[in-house]
């Protein structure tokens, strides 16, 4: 998956899993921060954290099971997508 | 509860400034107890125990807020009135002191050694017919932190503990070690529920307490002994999206200060039933509390814990 493609299921995810807002979701770009907490982040909670996770196994073809801390991967929606991008080059 | 400045004192607001509780913020949760209960450790364990018993019966005279709450939750649980109440009060504070101070000296023992303080594990082998990844379900009764590190040795898989980040980095090292396959991970950030993802991907067991709310959306009130009262879902939704079962353990003080472990039936949790899975460990609690009221080691009112 190209990157934009990736930005474009991230999206669908926020919408379709954790019922973002579709008007909101589609405002999302690579430098929207994810976890709650820090300004104008998408204000993602440890719950919204499981289901982005899942969502990204079905639909990305990824499998978090990281013995590393995933934390930076997930602080902003580039940083997961560069994570998923090279997870996919990598399988 | 009756004292509504301890409420108050004991929650604070997270980021969005909604308040959350804190259930571990008490009085005596200050690290010279922890260090002088460790300092106790050399005393043979019959010692130590009765040690304990005889500063847990004086300690709720230090502690009357404590002391309110727990008379007043047990009234609610056990029906009791008078010097019947009075007694499972002061047996409150008394069974704590013992599973404390097993808590930083007999749990710090080697694994194969902790064995020897269990009279009786039922059902335990439960633990060895479930595989791969899988939520190890718990509360604050009896001595909780035993039941991990036994079930851990048992499991032979890396257990993942979630705990409260604590305030004071001075306390760490007293509550949590690290070690025999346990590891402790604070709820420091939202993405720590990614390392939890991880683990039970890898098929490892990730251990939590399932009696303490949150004050966030992942809380949802379920009745506890007649009354609703907040619980955690977030176990519930994790054991939902990975499609683990949830392994409920409990380790209760016996009349002869050994341990029983109990595993009940594992709970599965079906895509919409996470109120429902957390409606039946809430009833496996609420039956384990009935049958050890002096254990279930809770000084909030259960029932409003962010009433101030």
């Amino acid at each position: 998956m190209q990157p934009q493609e990736i930005l474009d299921a991230i999206k669908a995810l926020l919408v379709e899993r954790l019922k973002f807002d579709p008007t909101r979701a589609a405002a999302v770009t690579f430098d929207t921060a994810l976890p709650k907490g820090i300004d104008e982040s998408l204000g993602l909670d440890s719950l919204d954290f499981i289901e982005l996770a899942m969502g990204i196994e079905e639909r990305c073809g990824v499998m978090i099971d990281d013995q590393e801390d995933l934390a930076p991967h997930f602080k902003s929606v580039g940083a997961l997508v560069d994570f998923i991008s090279s997870r996919q080059i990598g399988t | 509860m009756t004292d509504r400045s301890l409420a108050a004192s004991l929650t604070r607001t997270d980021t969005s400034g909604r308040a959350i509780p804190r259930w571990h913020s008490h009085a005596y949760n200050r690290a010279e107890l922890y260090r002088i209960a460790a300092a106790m450790g050399w005393l043979p364990r019959p010692a130590r125990l009765g040690l304990a018993r005889a500063v847990g019966r004086a300690a709720r005279r230090l502690f009357p807020a404590e002391c309110a709450v727990i008379r007043d939750t047990l009234d609610v649980m056990t029906g009791a009135t008078g010097a019947r109440l009075d007694a499972l009060t002061v047996g409150v504070f008394r069974d704590f002191a013992m599973c404390f101070s097993d808590l930083v000296t007999t749990n710090r023992q080697p694994p194969a050694r902790l064995s020897a303080h269990v009279s009786r594990a039922r059902s335990t082998e439960r633990l060895s017919e479930l595989k791969g990844g899988m939520i190890s379900l718990t509360a604050h009764v009896g001595n909780w932190e035993m039941a991990g590190r036994l079930l851990a040795l048992r499991s032979a898989r890396a257990t993942h503990v979630v705990v409260a980040p604590e305030e004071l980095q001075a306390l760490e090292r007293w509550v949590r070690r690290d070690g025999d396959g346990v590891r402790f991970v604070p709820r420091t950030a939202p993405t720590v529920s990614l390392q939890l993802v991880a683990a039970l991907r890898r098929g490892e067991v990730v251990a939590v307490q399932g009696d303490r709310a949150l004050g966030t959306r992942g809380d949802a009130l379920v009745p506890f002994f007649g009354r609703p009262a907040p619980f955690p879902l977030g176990p519930f939704i994790l054991a939902r999206a990975l499609r683990v079962p949830l392994a409920p353990a409990f380790c209760m003080m016996g009349p002869d200060y050994r341990y029983a472990v109990t595993m009940p039936e594992p709970l599965t949790v079906r895509a919409g039933g996470e109120e429902d899975a957390l409606r039946a460990w809430v009833a496996l609690l609420e039956e384990t509390v009935r049958l050890h009221p002096t254990q279930w080691f809770n000084f909030f009112d259960i029932w409003n814990p962010l009433r101030d």
